[in-house]
């Protein structure tokens, strides 16, 4: 059966987006094209994650799992574990 | 420049936004001092010597987002509360735009070559072979710099084949084009304002964020506050800055409280005609090149470095002045509020009586997350009949200018263009020959940020970032 692609949504929120949510937007340059072929990537509006306090934003929701704090490099990292997963 | 994902602009929009949520919430004067406290907690490890030292950096950034002068009014028994209720009461003059944060500054030695352990004592020794000062001496096997021989031209840097020549600069003054930083007995930062041109690079390269922009944000808080009439007038370059289209931008902007919203573009068009007019009478006279005007920190280098352009650059205004000039037309009761990326434009801004205030787009950002704007979940207003200006829009990007001139006149195709894109001292070493070689070219478009202005000290995004989310905007049309 072939594998369902990791759904991404990265938070659009205005401000995820300022505090460097807005680099993640390049995931077409900075993502390995083996581990973007697997995944579905999409801005979404606020996750309201800020809203209830606690963690740091930017935040990114992958599968359903919502992650903080989230840069290029922890983008890349989570990515290959749930495309690996 | 160092890149724009950093720790300190990450607490620097922190901490803007913190202090214009607690103006916004009447809690600023009793908050101010507690803020440093709040955001830089006792459980935090800190990235300089210790918390304390992030506390006392943190009042520092409240007061020049205050507007406070340090270099002149750095008075440490005042409480941080009474800086904010004084500048409530009355706000602080504009300029000088920057201004150091000494304790900030970690007194960067000199610039240096050095010679790492990467070094192999090789044969060939290109490096001692191509020093014009004799400065390379080899010992135990491995090069090393005499430094009261170098002169730091780099060319050991350039030939040695494992790399291992590092330059270590003072960030600030390399990042300078025109020699404005200094350094004081102590060894600390200096901003010699009678040389800066307010291109705010230095603010940007420092990576103890040791040079600041006075903030003029007070001076328009209070007028939002007031609710007074205030029209913002937003840069071509805010496209792509939030995540929204221009029309969500416009709505986030009136829910923060600006009664009209007015596309600088608009004001650009003004330019183009005229810079047009003006590049067509000066083609048919032949006196040689014309450069562009609308960029103010290029406006600024003109008197104070190069001042032989004066005769050069055309007459006409800055996107800026005409925007502001129609919205007085329009109504002369509404104030006007420059929104862009750029710091140089408050110091052209304060020529004119038309405009109230300048903030950046960094500055805005923090106003919407204060107050919880989201932009992306705003209506997409409708932003008028833009068609005779649309192109205008691409005044924020290198070679815009030049384009939207050269749209509004016959023939042009007979012109010849020179782009001067970002500023550095190279690039000044060079504009200071055009005297004796002038360029080949009828119109010099200068932008000092290298990209336009969607690489202005004052933006958000990564100007890639900013590419790609205004490819994508314009596709979506």
């Amino acid at each position: 059966m072939k594998k369902s692609k990791v759904k991404v949504r990265i938070c659009l929120g205005t401000a995820c987006f300022v505090q460097g949510g807005a680099d993640l937007l390049l995931y077409n340059d900075f993502l390995d094209p083996e581990i973007l072929a697997e995944c579905e990537i999409e801005g979404c509006s606020c996750l309201e994650k800020c809203k209830v306090g606690g963690g740091q934003a930017p935040f990114v929701e992958i599968n359903g799992t919502i992650y903080d704090g989230v840069d290029q490099e922890k983008f890349v990292k989570l990515l290959e574990e749930a495309v690996r997963a | 420049m160092i890149d724009l994902n950093n720790q300190y602009t990450l607490m620097k929009r922190k901490i803007d936004t913190a202090v214009v949520r607690n103006f916004f919430n009447d809690t600023l004067v009793e908050e101010a001092d507690r803020l440093p406290i709040e955001i830089i907690p006792k459980d935090r490890v800190p990235s300089r010597c210790c918390i304390y030292k992030e506390r006392a950096l943190v009042r520092y950034r409240i007061l020049t987002l205050l507007g406070v002068d340090l270099e002149n009014d750095d008075d440490e028994f005042k409480p941080t509360s009474r800086y904010v209720s004084e500048v409530i009461e009355h706000s602080e003059p504009k300029l000088p735009l920057l201004t150091t944060i000494t304790s900030g500054c970690y007194g960067c030695p000199k610039d240096q070559y050095r010679i790492s352990d990467a070094c192999r004592g090789c044969f060939a020794r290109p490096c001692m072979a191509n020093c014009p000062k004799n400065a390379i001496v080899f010992l135990n096997g491995q090069a090393h710099i005499q430094e009261d021989r170098c002169i730091r031209c780099g060319k050991c840097m350039e030939v040695c084949p494992f790399h291992a020549v590092v330059h270590i600069p003072v960030p600030c003054e390399e990042a300078c084009p025109v020699g404005a930083i200094k350094k004081n007995e102590q060894g600390y930062v200096e901003v010699d304002h009678s040389k800066c041109i307010g291109c705010g690079k230095c603010v940007r390269s420092c990576p103890f964020g040791a040079i600041a922009e006075r903030s003029e944000l007070f001076h328009v808080l209070k007028m939002l506050k007031r609710k007074e009439k205030v029209t913002a007038m937003i840069a071509p370059a805010i496209e792509g800055q939030f995540p929204g289209s221009l029309g969500q931008i416009k709505s986030a902007l009136k829910e923060a409280g600006f009664t009209d919203v007015f596309e600088v573009a608009e004001g650009a068009e003004v330019t183009s005609i005229k810079e047009g007019e003006e590049l067509v009478e000066k083609m048919k006279e032949g006196n040689g090149y014309m450069t562009t005007s609308c960029c103010s920190s290029y406006m600024e280098l003109i008197p104070k470095h190069l001042p032989f352009l004066k005769e050069r650059y055309s007459s006409t205004l800055s996107p800026m002045a005409y925007s502001a000039q129609i919205c007085k037309k329009k109504d002369p009761e509404a104030k006007t509020v420059f929104i862009g990326p750029c710091l140089a434009k408050r110091v052209e801004a304060a020529r004119y009586d038309e405009i109230d205030g300048v903030i950046t787009f960094a500055e805005l950002a923090a106003i919407f997350m204060a107050l919880d704007i989201d932009v992306n979940k705003m209506p997409d207003a409708d932003m008028g009949n833009v068609d005779s200006f649309k192109d205008c829009r691409e005044y924020a990007i290198s070679g815009g200018v030049a384009g939207c001139v050269l749209n509004r006149i016959d023939n042009p195709e007979s012109v010849r263009i020179m782009k001067i894109d970002g500023l550095d001292k190279k690039t000044v070493r060079l504009m200071s020959t055009w005297p004796k070689r002038a360029p080949e070219a009828d119109l010099v478009e200068v932008m000092v940020c290298q990209g336009g202005c969607i690489a202005g000290p004052g933006t958000i995004v990564k100007p890639q970032v900013a590419l790609r989310l205004r490819e994508q905007l314009h596709k979506a049309k």
